[in-house]
């Protein structure tokens, strides 16, 4: 495969990964800035998904609908869920011919939905939940349109080598995010572990896994080692090394070997560690790791694969 | 004229060929799609059309217009009335076709090396080397078989009396045969039924045929050939053609980005490292093809594609160089090279051309410029030229201007009214003008043309200008069978 194609793909699988983690959490943001007496604030998603000043952030936060419009509809911003979106279809059309036509209308209709006016006006302005709800299902649909169409060669597996790389990275920033909630006692901060649950589409397992009231040690457990847990960061980085595993015969065997080598370590960073809450700064140190030997993946997939070292 | 309203009601217009309709009457070839028609209620034509611009938006057969660095996708607009042509039609067509690629294809091998025709004075040196798309680069290399032109798109128009003359022969890297395909696959859809029962001959043989003849360049010591084909990427309007191409003959899409030359081999980078390319289908142009013998400034070629190929170790289609041959002054010798290589009369006609570097011609445009067209000789696109007829004042002054200034950059042709064919416009049907353009292959075995072409309409009324960037469409094209 060419490795401009590769890397195309695989940049592809990253965008509308991001995009889908960005409206969940946006979507669970929301409703708790109308649920929670004591709301926290937008500030840290407007540091982590926006490009704005510190004092346009300063001034922005308090207003919600300024806050949707800069994270989902704005164009000027480079990280909005419209960018990702425009991004997504852009890489989709140079590899026209390596994806299904079917993967290729789901995303031009995900293109067209998002330009539409009425979608801005509902989702600003009569109904944000409803809004995020018909962008979200269009991210289904296009994770679907892949599921059933898309055959498993070569291109698959960039595609899903981004998906689960964003994921991981996803999943660590919004524990980075969130750190402070696992640094004391928890008892004060339960609501906002239940977002952050909600965000990561945990919240029925941990309410099934651990039956009773939430608490940083259980949920730190889930997050980063239940391997049932979809977005959990074992399961992105086994997900990961298979998806490698399979690029065996599809590489060079020096590239293939460093990359398998880089997935495994960062696989046993997170397997072998004994993570829980109230070690006020380990947790931080350890994200921190586990951020930089992803950013290794990322780096080596580049440099060997992509023919961009 | 047949009883249904859609079709009584239509006007024929004077003085002009019209493609369907012969004084009132059906002409024979388009008789059995009028008698389908016939049973058409109104509502139903218009249910077919936008049926139509249904599956073209939904399968995504669009070009795109960059602005403000977003695209925006635009259908090519489709009419659902196919043009027909006949079988003793299309044989002559096909014959002419055939003939004149066959002179041209000698005439570049010719220029290029040994220079017989300018040595005896059939065409005029100065004519050949003022011309900017002749590459001295090109001087005596080897060509793979001795073929120039592989892919030709030569277009045809008509006039009032029924010839057919050609008007330009496109022989560097002419578009638009996806569309011909997907237009053929439009229309089974929204006419079933009719395609087999009209015995209309297929088209989609077109990229197995080119693949075979891209295939048949490569090197024989190579037993399976890399062919990719080279676009300038997806900003490039004709981008949808590019990656359609590629997907039909199930070889790699690549951009200049994508290719590196060592040691005089050109390489593609893939996964696995760098793999031999051995053909190249490229659709940009010469001068952007190699950033160290053409423009440096160029992003979209590969620097070193040209010695590669001088020195035989890649083959690249269409040629470099094939310019010169498809200048819109030296047209007016291609009957000149029919007769001169061929020994033969040409069988399609050229539109009378005069080179304003004549000053008698010159005079003589000047006196008439209301009847004629001028056009310049680098531009296409139905871009660079003036139709006399619809013309201001202040605009004949500045082409006088212009001429004046640099007269071989610059023919006319008196204004040839272009055949006429039905088109449903707003519910009704309505004249527009339409040309041809045959595709046209030229490999080792010979030449193949795939029955039909695409058709192109100016939609807009009373418009000679089929051109896409300028307001045209087109239509699917029947070759009927014997």
């Amino acid at each position: 495969m060419l490795s401009r194609v590769a890397d195309t793909i695989y940049w592809l699988g990253r965008y509308m990964e991001r995009t889908q983690a960005m409206l969940q959490v946006i979507r669970i943001q929301y409703i708790a800035s109308q649920d929670e007496p004591h709301y926290w604030g937008w500030l840290p998603l407007l540091y982590a998904f926006g490009d704005l000043s510190d004092e346009d952030i300063a001034k922005k936060a308090p207003h919600t609908p300024q806050v949707l419009y800069h994270l989902i509809f704005d164009r000027e911003n480079g990280a909005s869920v419209y960018h990702n979106i425009v991004r997504g279809r852009e890489n989709a059309r140079a590899v026209q011919d390596h994806i299904t036509k079917e993967v290729w209308q789901s995303l031009n209709d995900y293109y067209h939905l998002i330009r539409r006016d009425d979608m801005a006006h509902l989702t600003l302005g009569e109904d944000p939940v409803s809004g995020l709800d018909a962008l979200t299902q269009q991210s289904v649909l296009y994770v679907g349109t892949v599921q059933n169409t898309m055959p498993r060669d070569e291109g698959y597996l960039y595609l899903k080598l981004g998906k689960f790389l964003e994921r991981a990275l996803q999943t660590v920033d919004l524990l980075r995010i969130n750190q402070h909630l696992f640094d004391q006692e928890n008892v004060a901060h339960s609501p906002e572990l239940r977002y952050l649950l909600y965000g990561l589409l945990g919240y029925e397992l941990y309410v099934k896994t651990y039956q009773g009231q939430i608490d940083a040690t259980s949920v730190l457990e889930l997050v980063l080692y239940n391997s049932d847990f979809p977005h959990s960061l074992r399961y992105s980085l086994e997900q990961l090394l298979r998806y490698c595993e399979r690029l065996k015969d599809k590489s060079r065997p020096e590239s293939y070997e460093q990359l398998r080598f880089l997935i495994g370590k960062a696989r046993t960073t997170v397997a072998y560690s004994t993570m829980h809450a109230q070690q006020p700064g380990a947790l931080g140190q350890f994200l921190g790791q586990v951020r930089g030997e992803l950013l290794d993946v990322t780096a080596a997939l580049s440099n060997l694969y992509f023919g961009n070292g | 004229m047949p009883n249904n309203p859609l079709l009584s009601s239509y006007a024929e217009q004077p003085q002009v060929w019209d493609e369907m309709f012969q004084a009132g009457a059906v002409r024979p070839e388009y008789q059995a799609f009028v008698a389908a028609l016939e049973n058409l209620a109104g509502a139903e034509m218009t249910r077919k059309d936008e049926l139509a611009k249904k599956l073209f938006m939904s399968q995504g057969i669009t070009f795109t217009v960059y602005s403000s660095g977003e695209g925006i996708e635009k259908i090519f607009p489709f009419d659902v009335i196919p043009r027909i042509i006949s079988n003793s039609e299309w044989l002559r067509i096909e014959a002419g076709i055939k003939q004149r690629l066959k002179a041209l294809n000698i005439f570049l091998k010719d220029i290029y090396h040994q220079q017989f025709i300018l040595k005896d004075g059939v065409v005029p040196a100065a004519l050949v080397y003022s011309c900017p798309q002749f590459l001295r680069e090109m001087m005596n290399v080897q060509v793979p078989h001795d073929v120039y032109t592989h892919i030709a798109g030569v277009d045809l128009i008509r006039d009032h009396d029924g010839e057919f003359y050609v008007l330009e022969d496109n022989l560097r890297t002419p578009s638009g045969v996806s569309y011909m395909l997907e237009n053929r696959s439009i229309t089974y859809r929204i006419f079933p039924d009719l395609l087999p029962k009209s015995n209309v001959l297929p088209v989609k043989g077109y990229p197995d045929l080119l693949y075979r003849n891209l295939q048949a360049l490569a090197d024989h010591q190579t037993s399976d050939p890399t062919v990719v084909l080279l676009s300038p990427g997806i900003y490039n309007s004709a981008y949808f053609e590019h990656s359609t191409l590629a997907r039909l003959m199930g070889i790699q899409l690549v951009e200049g980005r994508d290719l590196i030359v060592h040691n005089h081999f050109v390489y593609m980078k893939t996964t696995k490292g760098l793999e031999k390319v051995d053909v190249i289908y490229r659709r940009v142009d010469d001068e952007f093809l190699d950033p160290l013998a053409f423009r440096p400034d160029s992003a979209l070629g590969v620097p070193g594609l040209y010695w590669a190929y001088r020195k035989g170790n890649v083959a690249i289609a269409n040629a470099m160089g094939n310019g010169v041959a498809d200048d819109k002054a030296v047209y007016c010798y291609v009957p000149d090279m029919i007769r001169y290589y061929l020994g033969e009369e040409p069988i399609l006609k050229n539109v009378p051309t005069y080179q304003l570097e004549n000053a008698e011609h010159r005079e003589l445009v000047f006196k008439d410029m209301d009847k004629m067209v001028i056009k310049r000789t680098n531009e296409s696109g139905g871009y660079g030229m003036l139709i006399g007829s619809a013309a201001t004042e202040a605009e004949m002054a500045d082409f006088r201007q212009a001429i004046l200034g640099d007269p071989r950059s610059f023919i006319a042709q008196p204004i040839i009214s272009l055949s006429s064919t039905p088109c449903y416009i707003d519910g009704k049907l309505q004249p527009r003008r339409i040309d041809l353009r045959p595709f046209a292959l030229c490999g080792p075995s010979g030449i193949d043309i795939v029955p039909g072409g695409l058709t192109r309409v100016a939609l807009r009324e009373g418009s000679l200008i089929v051109n896409s960037s300028q307001g045209g469409g087109s239509k699917d094209t029947w070759v009927l069978g014997n």
